[in-house]
């Protein structure tokens, strides 16, 4: 592993967008953030998850059967486990002095570990079928579970990892997001819609369609739970009032078959933007977002990248946006030395860190 | 033998009109499978078109609906919209080359091109006054009003299908945003409007053969709506739970209003009723049989006595069973009635605010009563008033009315424009009805004053009153009953038909 931190600037990151003008069908401006740190990763395995832990100093990637904490003000490795199996999904906790939940595909079980110092505390079986997301929720201290191959979802105690309910779902589950006060959202590439989960009782209670949004993939909420932010294979993205479940703002994005997406407010610090949502995949790059008003959206920039990215994370506690990744099938190792201003040709497994530019909207 | 025929031919007759129903309020929507194919013609900007537009958005939606879009631009002819079921005309499109040449085409007119309603006949010619546009740029604080409608009409087929109710709902979502408002003329029906002002309406409607703000005549079904620009994605919608729950469902319906509004338009007409006065008498005969009428007079009227003894006679000549009630006599005379007529030799003073909330349908021949009818509003010789009284109206007694809603029931098939209601000029009395009324006639030139109007079963009239059954203003003054031409005879009975017709 070796580590590269250099602050760029957002300026940097513009030349890159420019120059990637031609290759990239770029939608917007370029994204305001720079590169704090870029951490490349040995062994190959491509990161399947990032988690940063509550207080925004530690982040957590999940590569293969390792589980690697880092300082995010550094970049610095600080930690790193094996897990049973490959690690498919992360998140983290407050919770018994900070704790991190690592879902491992097969066997499919459910790790907590502690967080420091960085250890595997317990384990439990995951029923519902092979993980594939994890998710935390902290108001209602649960865990959930999202299995794409078996098409459920799987609620569990995240003191105590004992499983309380199992939703099935219909279609093709993506990513999963929840509002915090007993709502779970999945969004099913099937259907074209956002399928809604009452988690008191684990049932489906409906489905909010994606007009003009095809294949939604990607899908975060925003933490006070209002607003859905989508990412569909066809270029689209769509902002939604989850109280009316009404699509409200739909933006260009990059197209991709699958895409993630992460919101934080003030993603960039206190500074920067109000808050900002992050759109990547398997596509060229990485779409932004801008909160400008929480009925008022804009996109909030591009940035393209050398390879695909394999897993996200935002803390508005660390003010940073980490991106893992990898070489795009097929390409081999190379990527294009103008993307993100990297200097290097060859586009091995890395972790970007992201900073906003911070002092001003962006 | 001839009385043999008489009665051979009245059974064929009663035959014949047991198979009539009763008057409907409106006219029903035809089911989107009876529209899936029809062609629209929809007319946008083109090339000329201001963006950020949402026309292909609106033509992909109307595409869903099962419609078959043919789109041209502005400057395109008339012809085009040969055989078409609709013509949709977008904002996009510029008014000034739209011109009128819409306005005859026989074809349902759905707009949301608010500067072109007046070419239209849609609105008055003035802007501000009779139409405007409000957008944040021009108007920033009121593009927020707009975000909010009124229901006005909560009887129509619109309404009822949308479930609009006389309340606030969402148009649009939430950020200032560009909508239209025109003030249609008596022959309008406004279903949503702004800040409760039914002269602002943001959704309003005209039924074939209704009289136009202009005068002419709607050759077709004509919809005025409140789009602008780019704002169709932004038609308020609940999906999801949001669907589920009832209060959200009610008030995000600005794209069900859009749809429900577009199917009414594309929707059959109802026959235009005929001229026939004989065989309206016929129809009322046939439903007056079996049914109680409570006839409300002052019994010891001077100039009005004969004329309300004629009234009586000539609805018992129907076959109405009427009893007739001192205006002092207590409401619960009502009671068991199928029908209360009250008729303009009652004191208003007397009466007070008797039958004003009986359950049963109610006539009244006495305009000045509209306020305690709940017809209209309390303000005297605004909200209500009366011409040809001397010292109490400084309007010239009339004996016409204009016919602005000929395509009713209640205008008993008379054509639209100027009727010879009584053979000399009277006393006329109108008011000024909430947009729920259907409004038959007005008084000449005075397209506010309202004198023949009906409020279905469920409307919204004044005070927040709810017609518990349906409600009728006919204007009769003491002795103008024996003074009506056939026509005036025709609308009588047209209109009592109507009020029964439940």
């Amino acid at each position: 592993m070796t580590r590269v931190s250099r602050l760029a600037v957002a300026g940097t990151c513009a030349v890159a967008a420019a120059a990637m003008a031609v290759s990239v069908p770029a939608v917007a401006g370029a994204l305001p953030f720079g590169i704090a740190h870029r951490i490349e990763l040995a062994g190959g395995s491509p990161v399947a998850a990032l988690a940063f832990a509550a207080d925004g100093k530690l982040a957590y990637a999940a590569a293969g059967d390792e589980l690697q904490g880092f300082e995010v003000a550094t970049g610095a490795p600080a930690a790193l486990v094996k897990s049973p199996g490959t690690v498919v999904a992360l998140a983290s906790s407050p919770e018994a002095g900070g704790t991190l939940y690592a879902a491992v595909g097969t066997p499919a079980r459910l790790l907590f570990l502690s967080q420091r110092p960085l250890r595997v505390r317990s384990s439990v079986a995951v029923r519902g079928g092979p993980p594939s997301g994890l998710l935390y929720e902290p108001g209602e201290h649960a865990l959930y579970v999202e299995s794409r191959v078996g098409r459920s979802v799987t609620r569990l105690d995240s003191r105590s990892g004992k499983a309380i309910a199992v939703a099935h779902l219909q279609g093709a589950p993506a990513q999963m997001a929840g509002d915090g006060r007993g709502t779970l959202y999945v969004a099913n590439t099937a259907t074209d819609a956002i399928d809604v989960i009452d988690t008191d009782k684990m049932m489906g209670i409906g489905a909010i369609p994606t007009p003009d949004c095809h294949a939604p993939t990607g899908l975060a909420v925003d933490p006070v739970g209002r607003r859905l932010f989508v990412a569909c294979g066809n270029g689209t993205a769509l902002v939604i009032d989850t109280d009316m479940g009404f699509a409200f703002e739909q933006l260009p994005i990059q197209k991709a078959q699958a895409q993630r997406t992460v919101f934080a407010f003030h993603p960039g610090g206190p500074g920067g933007w109000k808050g900002g949502a992050f759109i990547a995949g398997d596509g060229p790059g990485l779409d932004a977002i801008r909160m400008n008003a929480f009925i008022s959206y804009a996109s909030g920039g591009s940035m393209p990248l050398s390879g695909r990215v394999t897993a996200m994370a935002v803390s508005p506690s660390a003010e940073q946006l980490w991106i893992a990744i990898a070489p795009r099938e097929g390409s081999g190792a190379t990527g294009s030395a103008a993307a993100v201003g990297e200097s290097r040709q060859e586009s091995a497994v890395h972790i970007l860190a992201l900073a906003g530019s911070g002092g001003g909207a962006p | 033998m001839s009385g043999f025929m008489n009665r051979l031919r009245a059974a064929g007759l009663c035959a014949a009109l047991a198979g009539l129903a009763l008057p409907a309020a409106h006219a029903a929507l035809a089911p989107w499978s009876a529209l899936a194919g029809k062609t629209v013609l929809f007319v946008t900007g083109g090339a000329d078109s201001p963006t950020p537009n949402d026309d292909t958005r609106v033509a992909r939606h109307l595409e869903q609906l099962g419609l078959v879009v043919h789109t041209v631009d502005a400057a395109a002819p008339a012809s085009d919209a040969d055989g078409t079921a609709l013509i949709v005309l977008s904002s996009t499109a510029n008014p000034h080359v739209l011109g009128d040449k819409y306005a005859d085409t026989p074809v349902p007119v759905f707009t949301w091109n608010t500067y072109d309603y007046p070419n239209l006949g849609l609105t008055g010619p003035v802007l501000h006054r009779d139409f405007e546009v409000i957008d944040p740029t021009q108007h920033y604080a009121d593009s927020f009003a707009v975000l909010y409608g009124y229901g006005a009409n909560v009887t129509s087929e619109i309404s009822r299908t949308v479930g609009l109710k006389a309340q606030l709902f969402g148009t649009l979502y939430l950020e200032p945003e560009t909508a239209g408002w025109g003030r249609p003329g008596p022959g309008g029906t406004v279903i949503a409007d702004f800040n409760g002002m039914s002269d602002h309406a943001a959704v309003f409607t005209y039924e074939r053969q209704a009289s136009l703000a202009d005068g002419r005549v709607a050759p077709a079904r004509r919809v005025g709506f409140y789009l602008g620009d780019d704002d169709f994605h932004l038609l308020t919608a609940a999906y999801g739970p949001a669907a589920n729950d009832p209060n959200m469902r009610s008030w995000a319906i600005g794209l069900k209003l859009f749809d429900t509004a577009l199917r009414w338009a594309a929707s059959p007409p109802p026959a235009m009723p005929a001229y026939d006065p004989s065989a309206l008498e016929a129809t009322l005969r046939h439903a007056a049989r079996g049914r109680k009428l409570l006839f409300v007079e002052r019994k010891d009227a001077g100039e009005g006595a004969e004329a309300d003894e004629h009234i009586v006679a000539h609805l018992r000549g129907l076959g109405f069973t009427v009893t007739v009630a001192d205006q002092s006599d207590p409401q619960t005379m009502a009671q068991g009635q199928d029908l209360v007529i009250v008729s303009g030799t009652c004191s208003k003073w007397k009466l007070a605010n008797k039958y004003a909330d009986v359950s049963i349908p109610l006539i009244s021949l006495e305009g000045l009563m509209s306020d305690t009818m709940h017809f209209s509003g309390y303000d005297r010789y605004v909200d209500y008033g009366e011409h040809g009284e001397e010292r109490e109206s400084d309007d010239p007694a009339e004996n016409y009315l204009d016919i602005v809603g000929a395509w009713s029931p209640m205008a008993a098939g008379l054509k639209p424009g100027l009727v010879k209601f009584a053979t000399d000029p009277g006393v006329l009395k109108w008011a000024r009805p909430l947009p729920d009324a259907i409004v038959i006639a007005t008084l000449p030139n005075e397209p506010q004053e309202r004198a023949i109007f009906g409020y279905p079963k469920g409307a919204r009239m004044a005070g927040g009153f709810v017609a518990p059954a349906r409600r009728a203003l006919l204007p009769l003054d003491n002795p103008t009953y024996d003074e009506l031409t056939p026509q005036g005879s025709a609308l009588f009975d047209a209109v009592v038909l109507w009020t029964i017709g439940d």
